[in-house]
């Protein structure tokens, strides 16, 4: 990442002026139905919009604001879903700007952040477990995953140590279209959460050596089924390090130009009414959004019932920008209010395409009791191919 | 603060709802306004409804603690900013909408925003016509207090021409309701003007001086689903003023009706030719974008050929430039943001209206500073119902810059004084104001001895409704 320049942080913090369209507009014209999932879900003060994390981030930095962690809580009280910047008429990215205030105020503590960067550095994954554990999934696979090729499977932190089956299933969909696929001996960490919570020196580093892994690896290209790796390796390695990685794609928009070109013969899975949950990083971040859809609409067996809001105004399932770790109630509280909204279209299940997404709305959907399930596309994908066989 | 105070108006909110954390109240500072400098409140208290604020103010009273009420802090002029060490009372919990179809009316509570009141509406067939331009953060409540104006108001006036009623906590904690649900048997709000004098009126446009809004009722319409976009050049002011007048005498229904010098025109379309997909063109001396509504087609019809009759008569010709006024209108409930944002610098503005034929007093005037002060700068205005224009001159500055926002201070509080001398009137009557109102002594004396009486303790929004 290049130095930052805090004359032009503050010119970018001084974009915002105060109009406060990023709490809760309804703009049915654009299809913006609420806008921060914090605002609602917390008591409401405007420290929990973006408004407010403008002004105290500006604050914070001018020495108005003293730098204490209850100071700095707005700014990590953030998911950094980027619907905000969706509606906000400034010439910024107010998540983006957020992301890079964190890191300049790294000095403040905060326990949760600390607490990933120490396992990542440590470990290669933030939920502190021993790196080798991270292939052992591939040791339940029907068939063998090499350790090289020129495809890599790069299965990600929370799909190889918490969603196993996200990453049995990416590997099957592979496998069964003949992709001639690899996963690393050693996978490293892409380093997200690091650069969500203002690690930005950290994530340098841990950049720098993933990049340089991958490409000993002999990887010409790189599959994902992670949305936070997707974003991080895609644009953040690039645009932040100036770090070249092979082609990236994720695996819905792999899967997504098979169907298309009909090369998947899918039979029919158990009928059922599906929502589809927009992850925020290859949504708002990537405009990843009509290949997830062509996939569903390509599994025989599943009728798409869209929720309000959806695609780049859809909101955030409340795990992302490091909350899941930094406020594990009010992460899930954000999350039981999208599986609200997904009860009210009558779908029986949420389909995302993101682990941590899956994960975060399962846990509010337990919050609040619901029966709405959350899978990943490729559980159904994996499914379908299978149902043919 | 008091720790005792806090106490107390803790027991009312619960914990959750009240803050006296710095942060917290560093974003309570201020609002949209760039107006006024940051002063930082107290506490902040975030109600869930009018007994609560009753009980509040009831605290407030006792220990003659300085309360300011906000809503969604979109206003531009300072109405929000509170005291030091005030009590703000924030009033974005208060989401209830009641409609009554019948009444042709719906009552909204505090906390709700144009943007959310017209998807409620628009899946009725109706709408509230009237949207300020910072309808997606700022509340109907929030917007009758400051009695705005905005898309919509060149056929349906201000914000307090819709109003049928009001629910308000004065400030000595009493709840009233005026209008026609004073009666508590009446099947809902359908008549302002009931129980004698307009009580209604007494608190649109107050800014918070003289009660807390909790609620307001107010008239609803049938949707209008045809619409009419046309561009309208003149080689003269007069021309294009006479044209308003002219429209509003035929009864053509033009919803939104803006005037534009044409160097002003040309600076708005830097920003916005493109999106609205406008080729770069030389824009006449004025040019009058105007939107023309009907909920039936065949009066459209017939009101667009009037208008371009009546262009003609007035000497001007029919640009036909469409996405101009397209875009205003269907963008309307965005426009202030982009319009906020567009050229990238942060301004103040003084709000006035003017009559139709003396508009082009107003662009006098603001160029007049403009060149003495040398800063960047506009005003445009549109139509307001009967007979009035509503300006909105926009002085910008570089917030960095403490000097060049000096100067806008300067010439800001210029402006006042000159403005007024063309015979503008100001309907938000803002603190700028004060002192700078030649003749209206006795109006301001009157105004404040209904102050003193309702407020006897000075706790509400004091020196902010015209320096009262």
């Amino acid at each position: 990442m290049n130095e930052v320049d805090l004359d032009d942080l503050r010119e970018e913090l001084l974009q915002c002026r105060r109009c406060g369209i990023c709490r809760e507009a309804v703009y049915d014209l654009k299809g913006f139905e609420g806008i921060c999932p914090i605002w609602r879900n917390t008591s409401g003060f405007e420290p929990s919009f973006m408004r407010g994390k403008i002004q105290i981030a500006i604050a914070l930095l001018d020495g108005v604001l003293e730098r204490t962690s209850e100071n700095a809580e707005a700014l990590y009280q953030c998911t950094l879903c980027g619907n905000c910047t969706q509606i906000c008429g400034a010439e910024f990215h107010p998540a983006h700007v957020i992301e890079t205030v964190r890191g300049i105020l790294e000095e403040i503590p905060n326990e949760a952040r600390d607490r990933l960067a120490a396992s990542i550095s440590t470990n290669d994954n933030p939920y502190q477990e021993e790196a080798s554990v991270k292939r052992e999934w591939v040791k339940e696979m029907e068939f063998d995953i090499p350790t090289e090729g020129d495809t890599l499977y790069f299965t990600g932190c929370t799909a190889s140590l918490r969603m196993q089956e996200t990453a049995k299933n990416t590997a099957r969909i592979l496998h069964a279209v003949g992709e001639d696929f690899f996963v690393m001996e050693n996978e490293p960490c892409c380093g997200s959460v690091l650069l969500r919570t203002g690690k930005q020196e950290v994530a340098r580093t841990n950049a720098e050596r993933a990049a340089k892994a991958i490409k000993e690896s002999g990887a010409k290209k790189i599959i994902v089924s992670c949305a936070g790796c997707m974003k991080t390796l895609k644009k953040d390695f690039a645009e932040l390090f100036d770090l070249d990685l092979p082609e990236i794609v994720h695996i819905v928009q792999y899967a997504a130009q098979l169907i298309e070109e009909q090369k998947i013969p899918l039979k029919n899975i158990e009928t059922k009414k599906v929502t589809y949950h927009d992850p925020c990083h290859i949504g708002r971040e990537l405009g990843i959004y009509d290949e997830p859809r062509k996939v569903i609409d390509g599994i025989p067996g599943l009728e798409l019932v869209e929720m309000n809001p959806n695609r780049s105004a859809a909101i955030c399932c409340g795990a992302g920008g490091g909350l899941r770790s930094y406020d594990p109630d009010l992460s899930k509280r954000i999350a039981a209010d999208r599986v609200k909204v997904a009860e009210g279209t009558g779908a029986e299940i949420i389909i995302t395409a993101c682990p941590f997404c899956e994960t975060n709305l399962n846990s509010g959907a337990d919050l609040i009791n619901s029966s709405v399930r959350t899978v990943d596309i490729v559980d159904l994908l994996a499914g379908s191919i299978k149902a043919q066989e | 603060m008091k720790k005792e105070i806090i106490e107390r108006i803790s027991a009312i909110v619960g914990e959750e709802y009240i803050s006296t954390r710095k942060d917290v109240l560093l974003t309570y500072a201020s609002s949209a306004s760039m107006a006024k400098e940051p002063v930082m409140p107290g506490a902040v208290v975030r109600p869930a409804n009018a007994t609560e604020i009753s009980e509040i103010l009831k605290i407030a009273n006792e220990y003659k603690i300085d309360t300011t009420v906000r809503s969604g802090g979109t206003s531009l002029q300072g109405e929000v900013i509170p005291k030091p060490d005030g009590l703000v009372v924030e009033l974005m919990r208060l989401k209830d909408i009641k409609l009554f179809k019948d009444l042709r009316s719906v009552r909204v509570g505090a906390g709700v925003t144009y943007g959310e009141l017209d998807k409620f509406l628009s899946e009725h067939g109706l709408w509230v016509p009237i949207t300020p331009e910072s309808a997606l953060a700022c509340t109907i409540a929030g917007n009758t207090a400051v009695n705005g104006a905005g898309p919509g108001s060149s056929l349906f006036g201000c914000t307090g021409d819709l109003i049928l009623g009001v629910e308000v906590v004065l400030p000595n904690s009493e709840i009233i309701q005026t209008g026609s649900e004073t009666n508590p048997n009446a099947p809902g709000p359908f008549l302002r003007y009931a129980f004698g004098p307009d009580l209604t009126g007494l608190f649109i446009g107050s800014l918070g001086s003289l009660g807390v809004i909790t609620s307001v009722s107010l008239k609803v319409f049938k949707r209008m689903e045809y619409f009419d976009y046309n561009t309208y050049g003149f080689d003269t002011p007069e021309q294009a003023e006479r044209f308003l007048i002219e429209i509003r005498q035929w009864d053509v229904n033009a919803v939104f009706a803006s005037i534009y010098e044409g160097p002003v025109l040309e600076l708005f379309m830097e920003m916005l030719g493109d999106e609205y997909g406008i080729p770069p063109m030389e824009w006449p001396h004025r040019t009058v974008s105007m939107t023309i509504g009907r909920v039936r087609k065949d009066m459209l019809e017939s009101d667009a050929k009037k208008a371009q009759e009546l262009c003609k008569e007035c000497g001007g010709w029919v640009l036909g430039v469409k996405e101009l006024p397209r875009g205003e209108w269907n963008e309307r409930l965005w426009t202030f943001v982009r319009a906020s944002y567009v050229h990238g610098w942060h301004w103040r503005t003084l709000y006035h209206h003017q009559t139709p034929v003396n508009i082009h007093r107003s662009v006098e005037e603001i160029t007049k500073v403009m060149d003495k002060y040398g800063f960047l700068g506009h005003t445009a205005g549109f139509f307001t119902d009967h007979a009035s224009a509503n300006m909105y001159p926009h002085l910008y500055f570089d917030p960095t810059d403490q000097e060049d926002e000096q100067k806008i201070v300067d010439a800001h509080d210029e402006l006042a004084v000159t403005l007024y001398k063309t015979g503008a009137v100001p309907f938000k009557l803002a603190p700028f104001w004060k002192d700078k109102m030649e003749g209206t002594e006795k109006y301001m004396e009157f105004l404040k001895k209904i102050k003193d009486t309702i407020d006897p303790n000075g706790i509400m929004n004091r020196g902010v409704l015209g320096g009262i």
